[in-house]
């Protein structure tokens, strides 16, 4: 069966088809509990049957990008109610193409049919919502106040006296319900003789409950369905009136047509009349607010809801072009040297109309100065407007940034990074921007890229982030380097270890020898990221870097650092800059050069697979051609190899509380906080800095590890897994915690308590993988290691006695004068700082501005150090002897800062000052390595020995 | 010499240029600082983007290109529009910018400002201007050459003027202000080699700008001994005509003297300056051997590990560079040129980035601010010191709110004591000179 099944695969190249019950087991020993517990849900949710939630997705051109919350945030933002199974999930499709769909069962009829009318309900929603601010508004002042906090109460469940107000008049009221019609498709099909989509999709029961008759009537509610979106939202009123849905106004008539029109799960505003007839109305809020809308970033990436975004920008001029050099003199038409452009407001506009100073500029500026442009400024309504050149063959790529967003010495670092992302993606400049079918991409691309650079705390809701650190945003993520977490050796061997696992592509079902045939795709490597953290890296440099570049302008790490992502399956073919740069030409012609016979050099193509799970996010290369078989066409994402990674992912998840427990230390090297430095903190600043780190290590201890958490989704995977065993009608709910929670009693016999919280994984392996063939790869822990556990345990006493005894200080001297500090390896692609939360411990009125002036420096040192690289390699290929010297080569260079406490009142004394310094360092011996330090003044440092010490820790 | 080969330093002294055009017709008057000049095409496409922009409502102010080549625009009074062009990273923005600010305050001081707005005649305005080529082209080669008259004047980059300091200047000063009274003005400087010696309170009271150019002008050319040139003070007074008359004293020192129709040079040469500078020369003779040396006092005790310092009054916007005795043995000796370069480039890095110009906003734009980044605009924090340590030499500079220092020193002294070095460096200057 198997044979069979794989065989259908390589033709279909999609389908995840494969039954893993009636493989044979290659492993030994099989054990009920180890099998329930190694097979993953992943797996026998997507078998036979069911396919994967994300596969409608696919794009034509075999792209993934699918994303989607995870029931815990959703919780969040409904804030209410415990979990129940019901909590929808929510994603939502990246792209209107239409997808491949492989036709199986009649259960994705419903989801096809309202696929092909999506688009159309789109384009009315955007319609209407275009008029929806200033009708809102009218509605607010003739109707006395449509407040966004309602009063929760239901008629059927009101407790508790309120001192009510009767409202005569017809009052508006806006909700936001989760709505998510796959569920459909598994509970029962939706009928309309039982109210339809209505009750089957909201949980609202018209009158009478006989259907809807098609005269246009007003939908008065008269009833809720228990658990359903609307009961839950308990905003929802009975004798309410549903007036529109998402600014379309509903009737009897309309509203099963326009909530076919949802295809996926998907947020819906609902526009309701209530108290018509004296309804009692709170004059208090007894609640929280029930809704919150979905983060920014989130909406962004789905791609949706951008107009309100770009509005918020638009009066800040920015631009992307792409420009032809070449003009066709025969037939002139308008603006026809744009080959794309974005984005289309009034600023936009203005700086499209001086092209042409970019255009000849471009032609002439080498005949003048001897060099390509690199950038240009220019005053455009009384806001200076820094522009970027990028030219590739006969066109030119134009990047306008206002310079209060980016300074002009940081530009070329943004335009490097963003072409380079460009040619990851596809290929090449051209291919970006020429092929027409990108334009919507790349509309979304640059959206996301604008709205990163220019308020990139509209992006990130977390409390913690400071806001407006523009500069430590444009430092952090242009550095050629991710982000690193150190974890403790143990962890980080283990962590190491499930990854090398996962690459050694040692899966029963996918080794050659098994079905005889070549594998789909060589893995070159992977790393992952937790919480945006990048914690184990098996890419080379340059590789990382690209995957990397791609995430960022993503911003998928963070995203994974603020939310819980349900499901994060990222699939796309990518043009990795080290491999494709000698070969562009192959990698981008491959439809033709493969179809010539005879001896072709390398014809391997590049995959790029990202899966996110929670807070991890693992990215892996996948290599097609070159040993494994050649990719033809475009190939969607392989089940496969997605389940695989999901796998790996939910193995880790037992690593999840010890990470967790790593990011809630206290920062090593421990850290100061600059207002403890000022007395005008009002806070014994002895007492703080005395204190504050045996808190923090106090704080850490106490913590419990929370057994709960710890192995709980593997355990609930696991049981989600055993009972997928029988077709669960419950699919879609997918990775909800419910039905594992409900069934841990079952196989919970081994619940870890915190000691042996790490041996899940160990004590997965050695049971051995069994009845799942294969699937939990962990051949080198097939035998019980007596001494895995052991030195384990070792390791972390050790640790935690190492933690309790001395915190690792940096600083000479008594008190610790560290406030921050970068350490980028260059090497290794990598950088340590502290961390987010480290960071958000040390809050205080001072910090956060000398975070952010720290950043802003680093911009300055950073490019001293770039400028002095010489010489520099110039990246048209073409290196001429430099005339001049400059400054020569900065290895180290500082700048102390003076800071005074702001609002001082007291006339009399002088503002108490506190210096600091900022110092970055360039070591090109033994590693090349730039160092960025910003400590107090009190202390005269050698900033060489704190690098030491510093790199020293890193361990890698 | 350390310093770059002559080929090289060839290219390196023609590498900026300079063009002037009308603003509203694009006619070119001049174009000074290379020996070839660009065609007539380039010349009109660099005239007419910008005039593209401004119907756009778009000011181009700078463009940079590879291997830290630049050009930049801007328009003064709406009537002539200066183009500087460099392909040379080591001229800075602020450097170019200064240069068209520099280049059209010569021309509001030799034809006055009423000259250059109201533009009537194309053709003779460009006759005219052609009196400005000797003061605009020394202005050029400020920075790019290695004359040594001119070495180490930072006057025309920082804006504050160049000066010498003298240890018995009390004696110069009576007589420079007996000097003047009896030249009937209030205004009167003693330049030696290109600094100002002293200078009376009217003279000090002069705009920066002014005080550097007028300084400039005062640098007779080789065979002259006297000058008597109208001027217009680009700030002071940029349409009515003032008369500067220089006199040669001894080689090297020039009195200067501001004045009205009244006193002729004839007078002022025969009667006046013998009779007040006579008395005085061998004092001037000691003062130009100092000044040989050091525009410092030699009361002044620098270390020997200074290369080359640049001292800044906030307040009174005048400086004094000097270079250090630099008797290192460690490491291999900067030549001189290369010291100054380095100091000049260290200046400008500093200057850009970290401590923000403090100048008056100019009177006559003041969107003219807007044409280019203060980087140090997005610190929260005011930076006071900084530090750059590279192959050849450490760096490091003090802003205090009346001074600010900039120092050079060998690579010998330990980068933890770059510190203490440049504030007593800083003291020391300042409590020995009352700079």
């Amino acid at each position: 069966m198997a044979y069979r099944e794989i065989g259908a695969r390589f033709e279909k190249n999609s389908a995840c088809i494969l039954n893993e019950k009636d493989e044979e087991n290659d492993v030994a020993e099989v054990s009920d509990g180890s099998d329930a517990e190694s097979s993953s849900s992943s797996y026998s949710e997507y078998s036979d049957e069911l396919e994967p939630e994300w596969l409608d997705d696919v794009q034509k051109n075999g792209e993934l990008f699918y994303l989607e919350l995870s029931e815990g945030e959703e919780e969040a933002v409904l804030s209410h109610i415990t979990a129940t199974q019901s909590a929808a999930t929510n994603h939502v499709r990246f792209s209107e193409k239409e997808a491949e769909i492989i036709t199986d069962k009649g259960s994705k009829k419903h989801a096809d049919s309202s696929r092909k009318s999506q688009p159309k309900f789109k384009k009315l929603a955007k319609i209407l919502g275009r008029n929806r601010h200033p009708s809102q508004r009218s509605r607010a002042d003739g109707k006395n106040g449509r407040t966004s906090q309602q009063p929760a109460s239901i008629l059927k469940n009101q407790s508790g006296q309120r001192t009510g107000l009767v409202v005569q008049q017809p009052y508006l009221k806006d909700v936001c319900v989760y709505i998510n019609p796959k569920r459909l498709g598994s509970i029962s099909p939706p009928t309309s003789e039982k109210g339809g989509l209505l009750e089957a999709l909201l949980g609202v029961v018209l009158r009478g409950g006989d259907g809807l008759s098609c005269n246009g009537e007003r939908l008065v509610i008269h009833g809720l369905v228990p658990h359903s979106p609307a009961s839950k939202c308990a905003q929802i009123l009975i004798g309410d009136v549903l007036v529109a849905v998402d600014d379309v106004d509903v009737t009897s008539e309309n509203i099963e047509r326009v909530l076919s029109c949802i295809s996926g799960p998907t947020q819906v505003h609902l526009t309701l009349e209530t108290g018509i007839a004296g309804t009692v109305m709170d004059s208090e809020v007894p609640r929280p607010r029930p809704t919150a809308p979905v983060s920014q970033l989130v909406r962004l990436l789905w791609g949706e809801d951008t107009t309100e975004l770009q509005m918020s920008v638009a009066h800040i001029p920015h631009i992307i072009m792409y420009l032809s050099l070449k003009l066709d003199s025969e037939s002139p038409q308008e603006e026809q040297e744009i080959l794309y452009q974005y984005p289309v407001s009034e600023a936009a506009a203005q700086l499209k109309g001086v092209r042409g100073i970019f255009l000849t500029l471009c032609d002439m500026l080498e005949n003048v100065t001897g060099g390509q442009i690199v950038s240009s400024s220019l005053l455009l309504r009384k806001q200076l407007v820094h522009v970027g050149y990028w030219k590739e063959g006969e066109n030119l790529l134009v990047i306008g940034l206002p310079s209060d967003r980016v300074p002009l010495l940081h530009l070329q670092t943004v335009i490097n990074g963003l072409v380079r992302t460009l040619r990851v993606m596809y290929g090449s400049l051209h291919s970006a921007f020429c092929e027409v079918e990108n334009a919507p991409r790349l509309d979304h691309f640059f959206c996301l890229f604008f709205q990163r650079l220019i308020q990139p705390s509209r992006l990130s809701d977390s409390p913690g982030s400071s806001p407006s650190n523009i500069s430590g945003t444009l430092f952090l993520d242009d550095l050629p380097a991710m982000r690193w977490l150190t974890l403790p050796p143990d962890i980080k061997v283990e962590v190491d270890t499930v990854l090398s696992d996962f690459e050694s592509s040692d899966f029963g079902d996918m080794s050659e020898d098994f079905y005889g045939m070549r594998r789909l795709y060589v893995i070159l490597g992977s790393c992952l990221f937790y919480k945006g953290y990048l914690i184990a890296n098996h890419l080379p440099k340059e590789d990382l870097l690209d995957v990397c570049l791609y995430c960022q302008h993503y911003c998928l790490l963070c995203l994974g650092a603020e939310q819980r992502v349900g499901q994060l399956v990222v699939w796309r073919e990518v043009f990795l800059q080290r491999r494709s740069q000698p070969e562009s030409r192959t990698s981008t012609s491959t439809s033709t050069s493969t179809s010539q016979p005879g001896y072709c050099e390398s014809h391997s193509r590049f995959f790029l697979l990202v899966v996110g799970l929670r807070h991890y996010m693992q990215c892996v290369l996948l290599e097609a051609g070159g040993c494994a078989s050649l990719a033809l066409g475009s190939p969607g994402p392989d089940c496969i190899y997605v389940d695989q990674v999901k796998a790996t992912l939910l193995q880790l998840e037992s690593l999840e509380s010890a990470i967790e427990e790593r990011l809630s230390a206290p920062p090593t090297p421990s850290l100061s906080c600059a207002d403890w430095f000022l007395p005008s903190g009002g806070r014994d600043r002895q007492d703080m800095i005395g204190s504050s780190p045996i808190l923090n290590r106090l704080t850490a201890a106490i913590k419990p590890p929370s057994p709960g958490t710890i192995g709980r989704s593997l355990f609930r995977e696991a049981g989600s897994g055993l009972k997928g065993r029988k077709p669960s009608p419950q699919r879609s709910v997918s990775d909800s915690g419910s039905e594992g929670r409900s069934e841990q009693g079952d196989f919970g016999l081994r619940m870890p308590s915190a000691g042996t919280r790490r041996d899940s994984l160990g004590s997965g392996g050695s049971d051995g993988s069994g009845g799942s063939g294969g699937l939990f790869k962990i051949p080198k822990l097939k035998q019980p290691n007596p001494f895995y556990l052991g030195s384990l345990k070792k390791s972390l006493t050790e640790r935690e006695a190492e933690e309790m005894q001395n915190t690792l200080k940096l600083t000479a001297g008594l008190e610790n004068t560290l406030f921050h500090y970068i350490l980028m390896e260059t090497v290794q692609g990598i950088f340590i700082t502290p961390t987010h939360r480290e960071q958000s411990q040390l809050s205080g009125s001072i910090h956060p501005q000398l975070i952010r002036n720290f950043h802003h420096c680093c911009l300055s040192i950073r490019h001293a150090f770039q400028q002095s690289l010489l010489p520099r390699q110039d990246r048209r290929g073409t290196d001429r002897p430099h005339t001049s010297r400059g400054l020569g080569p900065v290895k180290e260079h500082g700048i102390l800062f003076q800071c005074k406490p702001e609002n001082w009142t007291d006339q009399k004394k002088p503002a108490p000052t506190m210096t600091y310094w900022v110092i970055g360092r360039m070591v090109l011996e033994p590693v090349p390595q730039e160092f960025y330090v910003c400590f107090h003044d009190s202390i005269s440092e050698v900033p060489v020995e704190m690098a030491f010490r510093l790199s020293f820790g890193l361990a890698m | 010499m350390f310093s770059i080969p002559s080929s090289l330093g060839m290219l390196h002294s023609q590498s900026v240029q300079l063009l002037c055009l009308t603003a509203s017709s694009g006619v070119p008057l001049f174009c000074r600082g290379s020996t070839k000049q660009l065609p007539f095409s380039i010349i009109g496409s660099l005239n007419g983007v910008h005039m593209f922009g401004t119907g756009h409502d778009a000011a181009l102010s700078c463009c940079e290109t590879e291997r830290g080549g630049r050009v930049l625009w801007r328009v003064f009074h709406d009537s002539l529009m200066l183009i500087g062009i460099s392909s040379n990273a080591d001229v800075s923005e602020l450097h170019l910018r200064r240069l068209l600010e520099n280049a059209w305050n010569c021309m509001v001081l030799v034809l006055g400002l009423d000259e250059l707005a109201n533009t009537r005649n194309v053709e003779r305005l460009k006759r005219e201007l052609r009196s400005c080529y000797r003061l605009i082209d020394m202005l050029l080669e400020r920075g790019m050459d290695d004359r040594d008259g001119d070495r180490g004047l930072m006057g025309d980059l920082t804006h504050c003027a160049d000066c010498i300091l003298f240890p018995q200047a009390d004696l110069l000063q009576e007589t420079l202000d007996a000097f003047t009274r009896a030249a009937e003005s209030e205004f009167g400087c003693l330049l030696v080699r290109g600094r100002l010696a002293v200078a009376t309170e009217k003279w000090w009271r002069l705009a920066p700008q002014e005080l550097v150019l007028l300084s400039a002008l005062a640098n007779l050319p080789p065979g002259k001994t006297s000058c008597d040139c109208p001027v217009f003070l680009p700030q002071g007074s940029p349409n009515v005509a003032l008369r500067l008359l220089c006199f040669q004293l001894l080689p090297g020192a020039i009195a200067c003297v501001l004045c009205g129709p009244r006193p002729s040079l004839y007078h002022v040469e025969n009667e006046q300056v013998c009779r007040f500078w006579s008395p005085v020369v061998e004092n001037l003779r000691s003062c130009l051997d100092q000044a040989k040396r050091s525009a410092l006092s030699p009361s002044v005790g620098l270390r020997r590990d200074v290369l080359a310092l640049l001292l800044i009054n906030r307040e009174s916007r005048r400086s004094v560079e000097s270079l250090g005795h630099a008797c290192s043995k460690a490491t291999p000796l900067l030549s001189p040129a290369r010291r100054w370069e380095l100091l000049r480039l260290f200046y400008t890095f500093a200057a850009t980035r970290y401590f923000s110009s403090e100048e008056s906003p100019s009177s006559e734009r003041p969107t003219a601010e807007l044409l280019h980044e203060e980087f140090s605009a997005g610190f929260t924090h005011l930076p006071v010191h900084c530090y750059l340590v590279t192959d050849e030499c450490k760096c490091y500079a003090v802003q205090t709110p009346q001074h600010q220092l900039f120092l050079l020193t060998d690579l010998s002294v330990p980068t933890f004591a770059l510190r203490s070095v440049a504030t007593h460096t800083l003291d020391a200057v300042t409590t020995a000179t009352g700079f």
